[in-house]
């Protein structure tokens, strides 16, 4: 028996019963609409609150709980009237979703106002504690919108810093967020296969006047750690001041302290210079352990920082 | 699964009723459905059911039975301590398309949200937009309990051990932060969350006072180098042509910008955590210098050379 499923479907059940309570003679499509029951499991679940109630547990004891017809009834159970309390994480959840989807500016007025009631019954002594901003880059609603629309996009693509622009055109599905940064999901023309962009590292973008045929599914959107066989792989150890790295990056935990001490991972990526840049920035706080590639990489990557920061440092005398 | 179910469902409805505090033995005498003959058994089964029950949403306290405090028996604490917001249909609907496009820690919030606040037609958001706060609820579910009962969190932060007073928790660009001053301090300071470890409530709730005026929208860093507690300076930062424009991009108006005669830019920042600008700056490779302070550009020459 999986406690998961038990949970679940007494939650449902305990959402259910108030609700009904509150509105009798509700109909059995209405609930089932509401709560995602069919006919039957509502029915199934009906069927336990009647042989539950109070202790005696005789016939005045049990709560009242069938289908008659079209209509729910549940009765003698004023016990469950008042509506479950949302968890800690759920009501987290909800709020930071309502707000951060009102901080892009596509959402609707109720949203607003439902953010603002749940907030008020969870912080009941202040207003402004819990803020969620999500700023869209300009390009975001164009893209959005030429998704909705299935319009093929052209544009100027800057893949990683360096020099590396590229020109393209894209088929756009989805557009997402993930970690502070948005980025674009689609077809990409140039690369004859699916391509994931950083929509703030694209230069420029029109419409090309085409549309195409939405696909009728879509990749889920995240960035795509398919790791191929190109991909670069190395093993690095973090120390405890560089742990957020495995939260941030596709990495495989090769070894881990515990208790918040160092880490050892296998870091990929589609460029080693993702990962020698990484190595810098970190500093002492992490290690390269294999990767012959990346090594270079970062050697490379050191040579040509200080190769800039030596030509102009310094007075002449 | 119906036994379990069932067994809850007459703890909870003597819970509801009973309106004083029941010892663990009482309801294993009461309550439909515990074993009666074997303690294991009984222990076992009523330790499974609590957590059932915590994980539901259930306020179950232990609380004394008598004013000598011999006995401690559970009770459910009532729902008036979360009064039902209220919403319409049409609000529901709303918060389940935003539960469902802003997923936390790659999952978006189920539907167990939503049937506690009264059930929505589960229709799929089907828009092209998705977006992900980083970090699952479970992770800073301890943090948001705190800020609303406002108790003090204690954790690790560079090394030191803090107490601190969450005056409120903001996300912005992909990271969570936790504002408010340390205790016995007046200096409200930002800490981000994934810095920050272990973090654990500690202390009564109502353990401090919020200003009136707080607004933790207005504490929020534009840029990750605004948010620490290091002594601030202004950095002054040069960008080449080819990549002014994405940093840009990324820089507030309230940023000094300077365009250079090539095309390239001059920025200056102010920054309170150095580590945040350095990496900020390797992202353009060679492509970006700092200029100034001179202890600021030694500090990143020694970590490129490190």
């Amino acid at each position: 028996m999986s406690s998961v499923r038990t949970a679940s479907r007494l939650n449902r059940l305990l959402g259910m019963l108030p609700w009904v309570i509150a509105h009798p003679g509700t109909t059995v499509e209405e609930v089932c609409t509401r709560f995602g029951y069919d006919r039957r499991t509502l029915a199934a679940d009906l069927n336990l609150v009647f042989v539950c109630g109070l202790p005696g547990y005789g016939p005045d004891d049990l709560m009242v709980a069938y289908i008659d017809d079209d209509e729910v009834v549940v009765e003698m159970a004023d016990y469950f009237s008042d509506p479950m309390q949302l968890t800690a994480p759920e009501a987290l959840g909800l709020i930071s979703s309502g707000l951060a989807m009102l901080s892009t500016g596509e959402a609707p007025e109720a949203l607003r106002r439902a953010v603002d009631k749940l907030a008020a019954v969870m912080f009941p002594d202040a207003g402004d504690v819990l803020t969620v901003d999500l700023p869209e880059p300009g390009m975001a609603g164009e893209l959005r919108r030429a998704a909705a629309d299935g319009m093929v996009m052209h544009l100027v693509y800057t893949a990683i810093a360096g020099d590396r622009t590229t020109e393209r055109d894209i088929e756009p599905w989805t557009v997402f967020s993930t970690l502070g940064n948005w980025y674009v999901t689609g077809f990409c023309r140039l690369a004859g296969d699916a391509r994931v962009f950083r929509i703030d590292r694209i230069r420029s973008l029109r419409a090309v006047g085409e549309r195409f045929p939405r696909p009728a599914e879509t990749p889920p959107p995240l960035v795509s750690y398919n790791r191929g066989d190109d991909d670069v792989v190395c093993v690095i150890r973090l120390g405890s001041r560089a742990r957020w790295v495995t939260d941030y990056y596709p990495v495989d935990v090769v070894e881990d302290s515990g208790d918040g001490g160092p880490v050892t991972i296998r870091f990929f990526a589609g460029d080693a210079s993702v990962a020698a840049r990484l190595l810098l920035r970190l500093g002492g706080d992490a290690e390269l352990l294999e990767g012959d590639e990346v090594a270079a990489a970062v050697a490379d990557l050191r040579r040509r920082i200080l190769a800039r920061y030596q030509t102009l440092r310094g007075d002449p005398e | 699964m119906q036994k379990v179910i069932e067994r809850i469902l007459n703890l909870l409805a003597f819970l509801l009723t009973v309106e004083r505090p029941v010892t663990a033995d009482e309801i294993r005498m009461t309550v439909a459905g515990y074993d009666r003959g074997n303690d294991e058994a009984f222990r076992r089964t009523f330790e499974r059911d609590k957590d059932l029950l915590r994980r539901l949403g259930v306020r179950l306290e232990l609380r004394p039975t008598d004013a000598w405090e011999v006995e401690h028996g559970y009770s459910v604490r009532p729902a008036s301590d979360f009064p039902d917001p209220g919403l319409t249909d049409a609000e529901r609907a709303a918060l389940w398309i935003a539960a469902q496009v802003v997923r936390m820690g790659g999952r978006s919030s189920g539907p167990d949200a939503m049937f506690k606040l009264g059930g929505t037609p589960l229709i799929p958001a089907g828009e092209p937009l998705a977006a992900d706060l980083g970090t699952s609820e479970e992770d800073l579910a301890e943090v948001f309990v705190a800020v609303s009962e406002r108790r003090h969190l204690a954790f690790a932060y560079r090394g030191r051990d803090r107490v601190v007073a969450p005056y409120g928790l903001a996300h912005r660009r992909g990271h969570w932060y936790l504002i408010g001053p340390e205790r016995g301090a007046d200096m409200i300071k930002v800490f981000r969350l994934d810095r920050a470890t272990p973090v654990r409530a500690t202390g009564p709730a109502a353990g401090f006072d919020r200003p009136d005026e707080f607004s933790a929208a207005s504490f929020i860093p534009d840029a990750p180098w605004e948010a620490g507690d290091a002594a601030e300076t202004v950095a002054v930062v040069r960008i080449d042509p080819a990549l002014a424009w994405w940093a840009e991009r990324q820089l507030h108006d309230r940023n000094t910008v300077t365009r250079l005669g090539d095309g390239g830019i001059e920025a200056s920042l102010r920054v309170v955590n150095p580590d945040a600008l350095i990496g900020w700056v390797l992202s353009f490779e060679e492509g970006a210098e700092i200029l100034g302070p001179p202890e600021l550009r030694q500090r990143f020459i020694d970590r490129v050379t490190a």
